[in-house]
């Protein structure tokens, strides 16, 4: 029998266990193995090795799964705490961009009106206009980082020391 | 995809408590074994497995139910890992278990055999237990998806965010490193 014989009897044994292999190969390997004792031990060895590795039984720390099924509903309350805050917020958004796209013209106005009493050039009034949009989202970002401060205060017994 | 990982999935999206309670009853050997094989340390797999699953609360929305609930767990499992181990500067999966700093894989609990350690006499357990330390992590990890886990390679490959070809090639290595670390721990 030639070496690459055996070197596709190996090749297949794993490749069986890996992928899948036709019914021609199955059939070639068998008989191959009936006469090969040494890739019939390969390939019991093979088939010895994911058995041992299968049957090695890894038994979960008692506790383990309602210690985290306690943490999990903590964290839970917590989530469900913060959602009305969030939704609010998101409220608040919706309620300042409607506002805003409503009252531009009238804005407009106002800041061309103050542009054309104070004297200040077109350029700057303008600038002051697009400026002006932007005061909502400083202001939901002032809040948000009043609530992270906030959070950081907190004892927090939800994370884990790493 | 079943039903069943379809009613998951909304579980999942309304962060269901009942559910995530069942989850977690369902799954904790299943990916406590992963994990352990994964980090080759028990404590830190208890770390792990706790982390896993308030991500999952919290990413639960993000699971479609279109694959297995399992593999999405083991890949969120892996993800936090991963995290973990760059966070400290690590190269590979493999400093894990770090001969250096560590930890041979620890499997047995002899406070609580099994039927299957019964069955199993405590000489092969350690033998075992010895020579699957001794394959690199990223091949151990392929075989406890493929082999424990009995996950589809497109699904492992998802797991681990690598092409089929590289799964496929990490399982023809690990299987050849498993069967000639039991040879040897045999010998």
């Amino acid at each position: 029998m030639s070496d690459q014989n055996h070197a596709r009897a190996k090749q297949l044994i794993a490749q069986e266990r890996v992928e899948r292999i036709s019914q021609a190969e199955r059939d070639w390997l068998n008989k191959h193995l009936h006469e090969c004792a040494n890739c019939a031990a390969h390939g019991q060895e093979t088939e010895q090795a994911l058995r041992s590795m299968r049957t090695a039984a890894i038994p979960v720390p008692a506790g383990l799964a309602s210690r985290t099924q306690f943490r999990v509903q903590l964290r839970l309350q917590e989530l469900r705490e913060r959602e009305p805050k969030r939704r609010a917020l998101w409220a608040a958004c919706a309620a300042s961009w409607l506002f805003g796209i409503v009252s531009s013209p009238y804005v407009w106005r106002l800041f061309q009106w103050f542009g054309e009493r104070t004297g200040v050039p077109k350029l700057v009034w303008e600038l002051g206009f697009g400026l002006w949009w932007t005061i909502p989202a400083l202001f939901a970002l002032i809040v948000l980082l009043m609530e992270k401060v906030r959070q950081g205060g907190e004892p927090d017994g939800m994370r884990q020391s790493k | 995809m079943s039903d069943d990982a379809k009613s998951i999935a909304r579980g999942l999206q309304k962060r269901d408590p009942d559910l995530l309670d069942r989850l977690i009853e369902q799954y904790q050997y299943r990916l406590f074994r992963y994990l352990v094989y994964i980090t080759g340390n028990k404590e830190r797999a208890e770390d792990f497995f706790q982390e896993t699953w308030i991500r999952v609360l919290e990413r639960g929305h993000q699971y479609n139910g279109k694959s297995k609930f399992e593999a999405w767990l083991f890949a969120i499992a892996r993800h936090l890992v991963i995290d973990w181990q760059r966070s400290r500067k690590a190269q590979s999966l493999d400093s894990l278990t770090d001969p250096e700093q560590e930890n041979p894989l620890q499997f047995a609990n002899e406070k609580e055999p099994s039927p299957l350690h019964q069955v199993l006499s405590h000489e092969t357990q350690e033998n075992v237990q010895a020579s699957l330390s001794q394959i690199p992590a990223i091949y151990r990890e392929v075989l406890v998806l493929r082999f424990q886990e009995e996950l589809q390679i497109e699904e492992m490959a998802g797991v681990l965010s690598v092409p089929l070809s590289t799964v496929k090639s990490r399982l023809y290595r690990g299987l050849e490193a498993l069967r000639a670390v039991l040879q040897g721990g045999a010998a």
